[in-house]
């Protein structure tokens, strides 16, 4: 177990040396899979066809990126204050550079941060100024929320809000770490997830995100039937992915492996990248860049990253980011 | 041992890697595991240092080792992964843009703990590899080492990622007393068992500590040319030289060595492929007397089956008859037997007169007649299985007991001959150093025996033969008389257990796979063992009593001439007439002589008549070599009817005022 956990317990306990501490800390908050987004459909307009069909990728895979980015997070419960949870959340992101078809950090290793998650609204202020002054940042559970209120006194209600801050901390984290990339190096870089978080990396010619999950689907009526219909290495047409507050990106469906045999969403990934139309690409150069994009994506998909479950849709090399970080945290 | 710990802040080579340990592969105190990158010069049986993080009793712990196994694996769980990322095609597998990760990860054996108080596991920590000064002190060298005092003896160069380090053995524990013997293992030819052994010696003849005293070496040359050629400058390329100065050695032949072999059974030249003329001057025969041989019978007879009768009465013979005037009423006259010629002529009226007897039983002095007949039969094959080296004559040609000198090899050559006769000269050889060591007389204070094919002399299996018990006498015992055995075989399984249990020092060459797998090889780990299966020439696994592991080292070739090359160089004289062939050996006295000469002196002798006066002047070395050698055939014919032996310091008054003999 990660040894800044212990460390956390122990300052816990200068504070309230009588307050019971969980064991071993019990299991990691993310395994208990408490917060479930609910599936959707959203229909996205397409830019690159008059309606989203398949197509093909226009050639064999090909080798183009550069770099993968991903981030992993873990919490557990340090111990709970009359019921309250007092959370410690460790959120880490890497970039790994491919240098002679190896995998290595990119300066100087991994971005980690480790903080204290707590209900201040309920507990009292001196724990937290005991937290920090032990170097530990604290983040509030009951600050008021995307719903504008403040999670009520249900120790599970304060668990959620926990990991989904934690949550929010890991993207801030893998945000950082693309930032970065993109104001220093002008290679391509795979980034696990979507990329309009941040308008810096959605704005990028080099950054492309990957999203594996389909809570959300982008299409609706017969755009959905195509892209069920995808065969292996083939994609759909490009659409975008407006957003009011965020950077438009331009998106589309690939898939990596054949489904047949298997689930519907079976081998198929979401691509994000700059929009067409805020870099001013005409229609042609957006088929080829989706094109490339999609041959390189599908060039990592060997060798596999068995024995991960999502390993139909996930590449190796951000398989390669989550086991460097599960070592270093 | 009260050592010098070395310096922590000694600089150590490069970083290699680091210790790792889990719950499944924990780290003891006997063994540990490290990581290194892909591309690390570290091998099995390269030596490593581990650097431990936190002081323990104030003390920041080293820990050396060796190590034994390595293991290479990828993130992979099963195959199928792979054969499925590939779509079942081999070719596709070049294309993927990544490797998979990959981890090299080594264990090791512990060689040593510094401190060695409290012994603790080994702890995590940076792993380097071992430079000289942590070869010397991963070996515990250092106990022995110390300037001025050494007792070191190289054996040869530990290779380890770029650097090469001196393997010294402790020459306390190499010759005695503490411990002693050397034995060699590996397959013909390519264990290089033989060179190991001359290259061994010529190092101990380098650096044997003063303070120690002399040493010599008594070797037996059974195979082929093997060692008749020690004394001849040998091939060496620019590494083996660079290991000869490294180490210390002169990379030059022995420089005193001195060959024995019997003569053929015809007996015009010394039995042995080293009898080119222009190498005779240190070539000397080996011939034996009844009394010699006699001393030694068991060694023939019991293999026979000998019974405890027949051991009487050769007993009875050695005490009563050899030597000395022997008469019974029996007999007619008195007999003074002092050559095989003698007991024969013994034998014969001894058994005539039992049977002419008549009624007087079939016993004579409580032995029967049967056991009478059995050993005069045993003796009488003794001259002829052994001819060449049992003379008839009892003139008696022998290593120079008593007078052995300092560094100076002794070869006795018995490849030629046969079982019988090598195992007299081994049995008595062995004896008479054992002998003289013990009465501290033998001109050096350690000599050192090297046997080669040791499997047949001291076989695990089969009959309790003398020359077995011998060497398990010397095995056991020699340390405190200096008595050393350097001993080498293919296969260790099939030599005697405590022969080879007893040696304090092994080395091990390139090895059979079958022998591998013998129980003895078991404590080796599997790695270790294919690397004993595929050593080079010149590479070796070396045991010591202060070595807590095997270590790999190389040697350089022998500064001598290779046997086969020898006897290319040097081709074998062809088999002269007898003339030329007592020629070739009285040129060995005096440099003068001629062919002419010796057929003149010798042309109105027998054949037996001239080798025996051949081999009395060959004994006496007289300053006077032509007087001495013709006065033998005078003396012959005005002595002629008793079988008596010619006394050589009578007749040197004779010759003296008649330089030619006539
Ligand atoms: N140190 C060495 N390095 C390389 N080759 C060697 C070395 N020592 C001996 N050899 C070669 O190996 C061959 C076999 O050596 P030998 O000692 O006769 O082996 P064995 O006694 O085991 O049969 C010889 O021809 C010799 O030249
Ligand atoms: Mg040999």
């Amino acid at each position: 177990m990660d040894p800044s956990f212990r460390s956390a317990q122990r300052t816990l306990q200068g504070w309230a040396p009588d307050l019971p501490l969980q064991a071993d800390g019990g299991a990691p908050l993310e395994t208990l899979g408490r917060v479930v987004e609910p599936p959707r459909l959203l229909a996205a307009p397409v830019v690159e066809d008059s309606a989203l069909r398949a197509r093909p990728v226009g050639g064999e895979p090909e080798v183009g990126f550069l770099a993968f980015l991903d981030g992993i997070q873990r919490s557990r419960v340090l111990a709970y204050h009359d019921g309250l949870p007092v959370v410690f959340g460790v959120v880490a992101a890497v970039i790994r550079l491919r240098v002679n078809r190896r995998l290595h950090s990119w300066t100087g290793g991994p971005l980690v941060e480790r903080r204290i998650y707590l209900p201040l609204a309920y507990l009292p202020s001196e724990l937290a100024a005991h937290f920090r002054a032990a170097g530990l940042d604290v983040v509030d559970t009951t600050a008021v929320g995307p719903d504008q209120a403040i999670p009520i006194r249900h120790p599970l209600a304060l668990l959620d809000r926990a990991i989904h801050l934690v949550q929010e901390d890991r993207e801030g984290a893998e945000q950082t770490l693309a930032e970065r990339w993109c104001n220093a190096e002008r290679a391509p870089i795979f980034i696990d997830g979507g990329l309009n978080k941040s308008e810096l990396v959605a704005r990028s010619p080099n950054a492309v995100g990957v999203v594996k999950s389909h809570r959300t689907l982008y299409v609706e009526g017969d755009a959905l039937d195509q892209v069920f219909r995808l065969r292996g290495g083939e994609r759909s047409s490009v659409f975008r992915i407006p957003s009011s507050r965020r950077t438009p990106v331009a998106s589309w469906y690939l898939r990596l492996r054949d489904p047949a045999g298997h689930d519907p969403l079976f081998g198929l990934v979401r691509v994000e990248a700059a929009d067409a139309e805020l870099a001013g690409e005409s229609l042609p150069a957006l088929t080829a860049r989706a094109d490339r994009l999609s041959r390189w994506i599908l060039a990592e998909s060997s060798p596999l990253s068995l024995p991960d479950g999502r390993w139909d849709r996930m590449v190796y090399g951000i398989r390669d980011c989550e086991e460097y970080l599960r070592a270093v945290i | 041992m009260d050592t010098e710990p070395p310096s922590v802040l000694s600089s150590p080579l490069p970083l290699l890697g680091r210790v790792v340990a889990t719950e499944r592969r924990p780290n003891t105190a006997f063994e540990f595991h490290f990581w290194t990158a892909l591309d690390a010069p570290v091998g099995i049986g390269s030596i490593v240092r581990a650097d431990g993080e936190r002081p323990v009793n104030g003390q920041v712990p080293i820990v050396y080792g060796v190590v034994t196994e390595g293991l290479s694996y990828t993130d992979l769980q099963s195959p199928l992964h792979d054969v499925l990322g590939h779509d079942g095609e081999p070719s596709h597998a070049t294309a993927a843009a990544t490797e998979r990760a990959e981890i090299r990860l080594y264990s090791a054996a512990v060689l040593r703990q510094i401190p060695e108080e409290p012994m603790q596991p080994v702890p995590m920590g940076r792993v380097h590899l071992a430079d000289d000064a942590d070869v010397a002190a991963a070996l515990r060298m250092d106990g022995y080492l110390r300037d001025g005092e050494s007792r070191g003896i190289p054996v040869g160069v530990y290779h380890g990622g770029g650097v090469e380090s001196p393997i010294y053995l402790d020459a306390d524990f190499l010759v005695g007393p503490e411990a002693a013997h050397l034995n060699i293992t590996g397959v013909s030819g390519l264990a290089t068992k033989t060179s190991a052994a001359e290259w061994l010696i010529a190092s101990l003849f380098a650096h044997f500590p003063a303070s120690k005293g002399s040493v010599a070496a008594v070797c037996f040359n059974v195979k082929g040319p093997d060692l008749l050629f020690l004394d001849q400058p040998g091939e060496l390329d620019e590494r083996d030289r660079a290991v000869y100065e490294r180490l210390g050695v002169p990379a030059e032949p022995f420089e005193k060595v001195e060959y024995y072999a019997p003569y053929t059974a015809r007996g015009y030249t010394l039995n042995t492929l080293r009898s080119n003329e222009a190498l005779s001057a240190n070539v000397h025969p080996l011939t034996w007397g009844l009394r010699e041989v006699l001393q030694y019978a068991e060694v023939l007879l019991n293999r026979d089956d000998v019974d405890a009768k027949a051991d009487a009465l050769i007993d009875f013979i050695k005490e009563r008859v050899i030597d000395r005037e022997f008469t019974d009423p029996l007999l007619r006259r008195p007999y003074r037997v002092q050559t095989f010629g003698e007991l024969e002529e013994w034998f014969r009226d001894l058994l005539m007169a039992i049977e002419g007897r008549g009624g007087g039983g079939d016993s004579w002095r409580t032995h029967h007649v049967a056991t009478i007949r059995k050993v005069r039969n045993r003796l009488s094959n003794i001259s002829t299985r052994c001819a060449g080296l049992v003379t008839d004559d009892g003139a008696v040609s022998d290593l120079p007991f008593g007078n052995l000198s300092d560094r100076t090899v002794y070869v006795v050559d018995v490849a030629m001959l046969e079982e019988d006769a090598q195992d007299l000269i081994f049995a008595r050889v062995v004896s008479k150093l054992r002998e003289h060591l013990e009465r501290r007389d033998l001109g050096v204070n350690h000599v050192v025996v090297f046997v080669d094919e040791l499997n047949k002399y001291a076989p695990s299996d089969g009959p309790d033969t003398y020359v077995r018990k011998m060497l398990l006498d010397i095995s056991e015992r020699g340390r405190y008389l200096g008595l050393v055995l350097f001993s080498a075989q293919q296969f260790r399984s099939q030599v005697h257990r405590r022969v080879v249990g007893n040696a304090g020092s092994s080395l091990y060459g390139r090895m059979d796979a079958d022998e591998l797998s013998t129980p003895g090889y078991a404590v080796l780990s599997p790695a270790i063992r294919t690397r004993l299966a595929t050593l080079d020439r010149g590479q070796m696994m070396v045991r010591h009593p202060h070595f807590t592991q095997p270590i790999f080292m190389r040697f350089p070739r022998p500064a001598v001439m290779r046997g086969r090359d020898g006897v290319e160089q040097y081709p074998q004289a062809e088999e002269p007439t007898l003339e030329a062939a007592i020629l070739r050996s009285l040129l060995t006295l005096d440099r003068s002589l001629s062919l002419s000469w010796v057929q003149d002196v010798i042309a109105l002798a027998s054949e037996e008549e001239a080798l025996r006066a051949r081999n009395v002047t060959l004994l006496a070395r007289p300053a006077d070599v032509r007087s001495f050698f013709a006065a033998q055939f005078r003396a012959v014919v005005g002595a002629r009817t008793p079988g008596r032996p010619v006394v050589a310091p009578a007749l040197r008054v004779l010759a003296d005022d008649d330089p030619y003999g006539f």
